[in-house]
């Protein structure tokens, strides 16, 4: 199947893109020319693997997807959840080999973007080539507050501060509002990210409910004290960087 | 080596509250706890709640009886050994 521009695809990225920085007309423009290869995956399909040497990048477009990394005895560490609108594997443009892999959490669609295009699209743009880097260190600042949870926040307060993010970026990009978001995962991806548990997770998520900070059913996240669940994560979202942030 | 149970009441900030303590020789090496209901498909389990030692684990422990959590137990002290 040959690479073609994509306006829809294209739109998810420019929406993303926008939520952390201004784009003018021309780059926009430039961003939809871009020839991409559509890609239906299952859940739990892996995108790249761990030593890969892709000549693409893979814009999420629909369902969601995790950066890993497989241990002895089958650990897991998952280290970021993406969402439509995220490249999570923009480092293989100018990092040869993969050092970790990437999957699908759930059906997702994707769209592969020839590097040669990237670069291409970099080159002959720079304010655009300076946006993914403001992405990447985004990505880097949200790695730090990671750290931080995995290090010295409780379980509890480091369940909080996951779903205070996800909801933030999930908002930015248009797919969640009213302090919903969907929340397509498992009690045990959520154990690997966080480097707990699923007994854990389970006795944290029994708490929130207990404590009518949140409700989750049928994979939707329904955060019902916004105010006391950034309260108990010490949540700042500075280090999101986003360009609107209508939540409070 | 033998492996000792003493039951134990765990605060543990949910339903799982039943446990046992175990000792090795004497000395406190684990804390168990019985999973309960509110974990679905995990219910009744055995749950390493707490290692000491050889018997620290990042890994999910998680046991069908006490027996297996006692033999698992054992394996790692005699690892130590």
């Amino acid at each position: 199947m040959n690479s073609a521009p994509n306006q829809h695809a294209m739109g998810m990225l420019i929406r993303k893109l926008e939520s952390i920085a201004t784009l003018s007309k021309k780059e926009r423009q430039a961003i939809e020319r871009l020839p991409v290869r559509i890609h239906n995956l299952d859940a739990r399909q892996d995108i790249v693997r761990d030593g890969d040497q892709p000549t693409h990048c893979c814009l999420i477009l629909d369902g969601w997807a995790c950066r890993y990394k497989l241990l002895s005895e089958g650990k897991r560490q998952i280290f970021s959840f993406h969402v439509a609108g995220d490249i999570p594997d923009l480092q293989s443009l100018h990092i040869q080999t993969m050092d970790h892999g990437l999957t699908t959490l759930t059906n997702a669609v994707v769209a592969f973007i020839p590097h040669e295009s990237l670069r291409e699209l970099t080159a002959r743009h720079p304010g655009l080539a300076a946006v993914f880097w403001r992405d990447t260190l985004i990505d880097a600042g949200i790695f730090r507050e990671w750290l931080i949870s995995m290090g010295r926040r409780s379980a509890f307060e480091h369940v909080a501060h996951l779903f205070c993010e996800l909801y933030l970026k999930l908002q930015a990009v248009g797919l969640a509002g009213d302090h919903r978001c969907p929340l397509p995962i498992t009690q045990t991806d959520i154990a690997d990210a966080l480097g707990l548990t699923p007994v854990h997770v389970n006795r944290v998520l029994q708490e929130m409910r207990g404590r009518t900070l949140i409700t989750l059913r049928s994979q939707m996240l329904v955060i019902q004290a916004w105010d006391e669940l950034l309260q108990v994560s010490e949540f700042d979202p500075t280090y999101l960087q986003l360009e609107k942030r209508a939540a409070r | 080596m033998t492996l000792r149970l003493q039951p134990v009441q765990v605060a543990t900030g949910s339903y799982d509250v039943d446990g046992q303590l175990v000792f090795a020789d004497g000395l406190l090496v684990a804390v168990l706890v019985r999973l309960s209901d509110d974990h679905n498909d995990l219910a009744g389990m055995w749950f390493l709640e707490a290692g000491f030692g050889r018997v620290v684990t990042t890994e999910l422990a998680l046991f069908a009886d006490i027996d297996k959590a006692q033999s698992w137990i054992e394996q790692r002290l005699a690892h130590a050994a």
